[in-house]
């Protein structure tokens, strides 16, 4: 360019270039912000699976809460897992032959899990010392609210659980996904 | 306060925006760099042929945020690496339009990395005081080359695998290091985890590494020596006509930039997204095929067989890589004008000719060969019903075939029925063969020779059916018959209809009923080889409405799941094909 174009168009010049430039550099962006946000705007798939056999009904005794696993399938992204863990929860029983209760694992606080302890007869959570007692009520710790039941109920010789999660740290139970 | 104690004079305090950048220019010099930013000049002035450098550079940029975006989810395993990108491909958000950018970038990169180089050959910038700078530059394309390359094979399809093994074994046939290369390569002595981890871990972090440590220098060894105007123009007149780099220079890199971007995009949204081929199954015969710019390469192995195969794969691209290394020191022309340098300008031309050549042959061979044609053909039916059966979820192995119903019938055939039944025509081990079920081809040869080998003369039953006695044309009313009683939709009703009244004349009615109900020696004939009927011989033979006690095949009923049988039973009414 033999003639030096003048001061006004070089500032004119220079917003245009800025322009351009930020236009393809919003194409990689703007998409790419999509597609972080996609798996955190997706729920945890469907409500969860359906009644899952957890223990034989005469395994839990009065007083001595049992810890079992619930094992059934799971959509993870691009997985689909027909027996994985889920998680794990207690199950209660308060006198012999009477209903049985199931509670998660998962301490509501922060997510610890929460242990039994046989000389005290409480559940406690390693982690920050919450206690909950065997309806699951909260006696003492920074735990929001008391331990998350789950739905549970007894068909033949079997207990069956739905098992859930639910958000932590908050005084309200909600279940996630 | 001031070193003596004494309070200091109180500063004229600047209103704040104007603080904070005058705090952060100090600490960052931020102005020396917009100083010297500014002050770079285009001897000759600004020019679209100075764009493609910079061009290039803004495609690695693309890549490398794409890149990382697809390393949010891509996983290197065996198991994952498909199912991974099938979700990207299929189920995120904008995921086709991020993969698309990622692979249709790399292609843009390439095709405007060589066009860049070929602007510094035509230009002379090679040439002295350049030297270095054009061999970084060289190094630079070879590691773009190296990432293409690492690249396809991630998604772990029938293409990325197939190609990658067919380079794998050309590396191996290198001399003395060829077979420790490529089991460095492969992590082992065949292709699997560590493959796929390896090429990973070379094109996520090993290459980007040396890109940018190669790109740094070549800006900076750019920014010492600067443009190299055109030929024509004598060091003065360059200096005269200097233009500033920004926004002049800059305003131009953006708008071929925007140009190429714009390409890449609808490319990326004409293709929706990059193509993704089935799962690599290392046990097919798969016509391999490597991407674009490896076709020239492709197609001069075509050339050389046997042992001179190495003359293609090593020599020749051995060769022209050292003479482009070497080309500023074996150019001794006095001046950058073309004329001048006619050998290097025509050696160029004429690799240039023919690499063109040799890809637009590979291409060309390829669009004319039927058998590529219906290669493909196959390829993309068995790829589409992969990625649709990948929408319900791959399986922790990986093997995302399990979701379909005719797979796992077929596992189950070969795990529980293969044993007696054959389905290739020449006879079953205990029972009837089934190839072809159903059909009135099957239902002739039935009744023609029911205790043949071919039916049910490997079941030992006994006192079985005998052959069927009759003119040809009541042999095919009967066939009609029982071909109607499948649920066939393209039976003859009236001959069927004939058929059945032929049953009591032909003593059919001393073994078998024919109206759902009664019981007799052989099966009730009614809806004999509908799926229900098929269903309930899988799962227990021996009703009294279908072979009794002279059931001989296993009662699957405790033995298989109902769904299990429902794909099995629809696995056998497939036999009869369409």
């Amino acid at each position: 360019m033999a003639v030096e174009p003048p001061d006004e168009r070089r500032a004119f010049l220079k917003v245009i270039t800025a322009g351009l430039g930020a236009l393809t550099a919003a194409l990689a962006i703007v998409p790419g912000l999509g597609f972080l946000a996609g798996p955190a705007r997706r729920g945890a798939g469907a409500s969860g699976p359906g009644p899952l056999r957890v223990a034989g009904e005469r395994d839990v005794k009065p007083g001595k809460p049992l810890r079992v696993t619930a094992v059934g399938p799971r959509e993870d992204a691009w997985l689909r897992l027909d027996h994985v863990t889920l998680g794990s929860c207690w199950l209660v029983r308060a006198v012999e032959d009477g209903p049985i209760k199931a509670f998660s694992t998962v301490c509501p606080h922060l997510g610890c899990g929460v242990d039994f302890d046989e000389k005290t007869g409480k559940f406690n959570c390693p982690c920050h010392t919450s206690a909950f007692d065997l309806d699951g009520r909260c006696l003492g710790g920074p735990s929001p609210r008391g331990l998350d039941q789950l739905e549970t109920h007894v068909e033949g010789r079997d207990v069956l659980v739905r098992y859930q999660r639910f958000r932590v740290g908050t005084a309200k139970r909600e279940p996630i996904g | 306060m001031s070193a003596d104690g004494t309070p200091a004079a109180p500063r004229r305090t600047p209103p704040k925006p104007l603080r904070v950048r005058a705090w952060l220019a100090d600490r960052l010099g931020l102005e020396e760099l917009a100083r010297t930013v500014a002050a770079g000049q285009v001897p000759g002035g600004a020019s679209l042929w100075h764009t493609f450098g910079s061009v290039a550079a803004g495609l690695f940029v693309l890549e490398a945020i794409t890149g990382i975006l697809l390393a949010t989810v891509y996983t290197p395993s065996v198991a994952g690496a498909w199912a991974s990108v099938a979700y990207i491909q299929d189920q995120m958000t904008m995921g086709w339009f991020v993969r698309g950018l990622h692979s249709f970038g790399s292609s843009a990169l390439i095709v405007i990395a060589g066009v860049h180089l070929l602007q510094v050959l035509l230009f002379g910038a090679y040439r002295r005081p350049r030297e270095m700078n054009w061999m970084v530059g060289l190094t630079l394309f070879g590691v773009v080359a190296v990432f293409a390359l690492s690249g396809y094979l991630l998604p772990w399809d029938q293409k990325g695998y197939w190609a990658k093994l067919v380079e794998a074994t050309i590396t191996g046939s290198a001399p003395v290091v060829g077979g420790a290369a490529q089991k460095l390569i492969q992590g082992g002595a065949a292709f699997g985890n560590l493959t796929l981890t390896r090429a990973y871990a070379l094109h996520a972090m090993a290459l980007p590494a040396v890109l940018i440590g190669l790109l740094v220098l070549h800006v900076r060894l750019f920014r010492r020596h600067g443009y190299t105007p055109k030929w024509s123009l004598s060091t003065e007149d360059a200096a005269g006509r200097a233009t500033p780099t920004w926004p002049d220079q800059a305003l131009r890199n953006a708008i071929v930039g925007a140009l190429v971007w714009g390409v890449v995009t609808v490319a990326v949204i004409a293709h929706h997204g990059a193509p993704l081929e089935s799962p690599a199954d290392p046990t097919s015969s798969y016509l391999a095929r490597p991407e674009w710019y490896a076709l020239p390469l492709f197609q001069l192995r075509m050339f050389f067989e046997g042992p001179l195969e190495i003359v293609a794969t090593m020599i020749i691209p051995g060769i022209a890589t050292a003479l482009a290394f070497a080309l500023p020191f074996l150019d001794r022309a006095p001046t950058n004008r073309p004329g001048d340098r006619r050998r290097v300008l025509a050696g160029a031309g004429l690799g240039l000719a023919a690499l063109a050549c040799l890809g637009t042959t590979a291409l060309v061979k390829d669009r004319r060969d039927p058998a590529y044609a219906k290669a493909r053909a196959e390829e993309k039916v068995r790829g589409e019903t992969a990625r649709r059966l990948a929408l319900k979820g791959v399986p922790a192995d990986g093997n995302v075939f399990r979701n379909d119903p005719q797979y796992r019938a077929r596992e189950i055939w070969d795990d529980r029925c293969a044993g007696c039944h054959g389905l290739a025509g020449t006879g079953g081990e205990k029972g009837p063969d089934l190839k072809d079920y159903n059909s009135r081809a099957w239902i002739r040869g039935f009744l023609a020779n029911p205790d043949g080998p071919l039916y049910m003369g490997t079941a030992k039953i006994e006192k079985g059916m005998k052959p069927v006695e009759a003119t040809p044309d009541d042999i095919d009313a009967l066939v009609e018959y029982l071909y109607a009683e499948t649920g066939a939709a393209d039976a003859d009703a009236a001959r069927a209809g004939r058929g059945r009244d032929l049953l009591p004349q032909k003593d059919c009615d001393t073994c078998h009923d024919f109206d759902g109900e009664g019981e007799n020696d052989g099966p009730n004939l009614k809806g004999r080889g509908t799926p229900k009927w098929i269903a309930a011989v899988i799962a227990d033979g021996s009703h009294p409405l279908l072979f009794g006690d002279r059931n001989k095949m296993t009662k699957f009923r405790s033995k298989l799941t109902a769904e299990q049988i429902d794909d099995l039973t629809k696995f056998v009414l497939d036999l009869k094909g369409h």
